[in-house]
């Protein structure tokens, strides 16, 4: 163990604060669960990639720098220092890249990785049905194989960025007399394909952050499928673990949220409980716990360790802690709380923060699935 | 950057920890609690010759010669087996503070070879441990380190912890050898690392109970409310170990804020042995509202080791002046201020 920055990582860390400096815009964007907003993220996106900073671990082939999970972890630290943009393109970049990685052809690789890692295309993903949340097994959308082509008849829901997003990636029955975890494939789509048809769903903060997806008779080549046909489970499994695991949220989010905490805690102190008080200062220690386990687990990868159903842990911890994290915020703001802008006239961040935390424990396998996960995989208690 | 323990640590780690799985199961807890003394020269005897008194004793003075992270290793083992004998304070605490204030290889050496036993006195702690049969008391005043032989008794105080031996001190007295600061932070993390194992063994005790009581014709463990208690406490243990690595770097470097590191690992540790031992008693039914039952003993060696080297308040009153106060540089890029 050896907890010092090299000097090689430090010289780093000052490259991309002085990108991050001379580039974050200094005008907090739009939300970008609203049009207008993700027009300006995706922006965003391409100017990150215009500085190379799309997906810095990638290999230099697909846009990225080949750097490693720690000099991710720099990377993160400083564009959430700067106050940078949300990633319109975390989608892909962190959930469907990975899988590319891992499953997809050559052909696929070239096809996506690099378009993806400039933000040129930015992906939704489609698991959930109506019928299918949690029991993500339940799913009854098909892809009838037709030649060269699937043909895709059903319906998704819930998918983020899905609104105004370009591609979309998701589980279908390709064999429509399977059942459950078997005959499902993983496949890629065009949003803008014929007979795909988008209805944008409010969110709980009135902007239409997800959407329902319809599919009528959706034309997709069959080049378009990620491995073998009836393959999906798996692949999505993976594609869910690195969802809960190491990239999806970054520690560097919940420190600067904490701090930002802290930063309001003194400016309310007088009036402030002494349980306030307390759940700051867990706020802190909770996002360094984040933050020191994240290091460890991204050490560990590098020494050629794996992540497995260790993952669901990371996923409670760091959903819980933001919630809680937001809860104390909304009551340190007393009246104003409930203020969707307040005096200054700029919006009010931690009623939003705390409104998107409340879908952290929901989103990316519940809560009470990961708790399954880890009493069956990591305890060993029976089914 | 390289936050993991490395092979060598993980294999001393594991060889103690089958070690003592062998030799200091529970049978041995329940007849040490039918001691007068609570303390068994045999135990005391095999720690030594595991080399753990030695642990972190220079070469020189007869010892291993690791690191704090390396007795953090062994502290978590010492509490995963419930070891009550004064190893932790004699050689996870006491030794590091006797090598960094120079001029004690002969204590050192005596240390090494299990003839000596340290027991620790700070303003903190109303009482002092195993105060009885050590050979020497390492105490702290306001702003200095003594050392002192121990001499005559002290009164015995009777802890709910029954393998626990709990003195009321005297004024140890004796020569100051250093600055009393470290004294503190050493003992809060060794007793940090202790909770780690004592959580991590009510988790496995609660786990194989869930597994073998069947109610309604199945495991316990079947059940769901019962498997979320448990993976709550699993998460919990889960980030506080790291907590506890990151604080015996930082002490062991003499970090700027090696402080706030001990007092959030203190916290981090204590907060997940003791919700753990409430799951697992749940977990247990009446079984785990009994004497006969092993879970007992780690349980309220839990409770003891979070009040003491400073309690919940005291240690947050700590994170409250660097991180509220403003001493403490805190947000992204600051993971190792
Ligand atoms: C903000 C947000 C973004 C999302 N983005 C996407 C996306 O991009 N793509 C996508 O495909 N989906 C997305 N989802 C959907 C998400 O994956 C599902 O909401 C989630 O899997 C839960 O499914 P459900 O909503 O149908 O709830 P249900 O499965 O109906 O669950 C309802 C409640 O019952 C509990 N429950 C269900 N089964 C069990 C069980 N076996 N044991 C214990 N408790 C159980 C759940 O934990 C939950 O508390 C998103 C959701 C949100 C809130």
């Amino acid at each position: 163990m050896d907890l010092a920055y090299t000097p090689e990582q430090q010289a780093f860390r000052a490259e991309v604060r002085a990108w991050m400096e001379a580039n974050v815009p200094r005008e907090p964007l739009l939300t970008l669960e609203c049009e207008q907003g993700y027009r300006q993220h995706v922006e965003w996106e391409r100017k990150l990639a215009s500085g190379n900073w799309g997906m810095v671990t990638w290999s230099e082939a697909y846009g990225g720098r080949g750097l490693d999970l720690i000099q991710w972890l720099i990377f993160e630290e400083e564009y959430y220092r700067a106050g940078a943009p949300l990633r319109a393109n975390q989608n892909g970049i962190f959930l469907l890249g990975p899988t590319i990685m891992e499953f997809g052809t050559d052909e696929q690789k070239a096809r996506f990785l690099t378009p993806m890692a400039r933000g040129e295309v930015i992906w939704a993903q489609a698991w959930s049905e109506p019928n299918a949340g949690s029991d993500m097994a339940a799913i009854t959308s098909k892809a009838i194989r037709d030649g060269d082509h699937y043909v895709i008849t059903g319906q998704k829901t819930w998918s983020s960025r899905a609104s105004f997003a370009d591609w979309g990636f998701g589980l279908f029955r390709t064999d429509p007399d399977s059942k459950r975890h078997k005959g499902l494939s993983f496949i890629l789509f065009d949003l803008n394909a014929p007979g795909v048809t988008r209805r944008p769903i409010r969110q709980l903060h009135g902007d239409p952050g997800f959407a329902e997806l319809f599919f009528d008779e959706v034309r997709v080549p069959v080049a378009n499928r990620i491995a073998g046909e009836g393959e999906g489970w798996n692949v999505a499994m993976a594609t869910a673990g690195f969802e809960r695991g190491l990239m999806l949220r970054s520690p560097a989010r919940f420190q600067a949220a904490a701090a930002r905490l802290v930063s309001l805690f003194r400016a309310h102190e007088a009036k402030a409980s002494p349980a306030a008080r307390e759940q700051v200062m867990q706020a802190w220690m909770d996002a360094q716990a984040y933050a020191y386990n994240t290091y460890a687990v991204a050490s560990q990868i590098m020494a050629g360790g794996h992540i497995g159903a260790e993952a669901s842990l990371n996923k409670i911890f760091w959903s819980e802690l933001d919630r809680a994290m937001h809860r104390t915020a909304m009551q340190l703001l007393g009246a104003a709380a409930e203020l969707r802008h307040l005096n200054d006239g700029g919006l009010n961040g931690w009623l939003e923060g705390y409104i998107f935390s409340l879908s952290g424990p929901i989103y990316a396998g519940s809560n009470e699935i990961q708790r399954n996960i880890i009493a069956e995989r990591l305890l060993g208690l029976p089914r | 950057m390289d936050f993991t323990i490395s092979d060598d640590q993980a294999t001393l780690a594991q060889g103690v920890r089958d070690y003592l799985a062998g030799v200091h199961g529970p049978e041995v807890l329940r007849e040490l609690d039918a001691e007068e003394s609570r303390r068994s020269d045999a135990v005391w005897q095999g720690l030594v010759e595991m080399g753990l008194s030695g642990l972190l004793v220079p070469e020189a003075q007869g010892g291993l010669g690791l690191s704090l992270l390396d007795g953090v290793g062994i502290a978590i083992e010492l509490g995963r087996a419930g070891v009550a004998e004064p190893i932790a304070d004699t050689a996870l605490v006491a030794a590091p503070l006797l090598v960094a204030a120079g001029g004690q290889d002969a204590l050192l050496e005596r240390i090494a070879t299990g003839s000596a036993k340290i027991a620790l006195q700070h303003p903190v702690n109303p009482w002092t441990a195993d105060l009885d049969t050590a050979s020497h008391v390492l105490s702290a005043d306001s702003d200095a380190l003594l050392l002192a032989e121990r001499s005559g008794t002290a009164r015995l105080l009777d802890s709910v912890d029954p393998l626990r031996r709990l003195f009321v001190p005297a004024s140890a007295g004796g020569a100051a050898i250093g600055t009393s600061g470290a004294l503190l932070d050493h003992a809060a993390l060794i007793a940090a690392a202790q909770q780690i194992g004592i959580a991590e063994a009510m988790l496995a005790q609660a786990t194989d109970y869930a597994k073998t009581r069947t109610q309604f014709g199945q495991p316990i463990g079947s059940f769901q409310a019962v498997k979320h208690h448990l993976a709550s406490a699993a998460v919990k243990i889960a980030f506080a170990r790291p907590v506890v690595q990151r604080a015996a770097v930082s002490l062991g470097e003499g970090a700027a804020h090696a402080a706030v590191h001990a007092s959030h690992a203190k916290l981090a540790a204590s907060d997940a042995a003791w919700a753990t031992a409430e799951t697992a008693t749940q977990v247990h039914g009446a079984m785990g509202y009994t004497y006969e039952v092993d879970l007992h003993f780690w349980m309220k060696r839990a409770w003891a080791l979070a009040s003491a080297w400073g309690d919940r308040a005291f240690h947050l009153a700590r994170i409250d002046a660097a991180v509220i106060g403003g001493t403490l540089p805190i947000g992204p890029g600051h993971s190792f201020a």
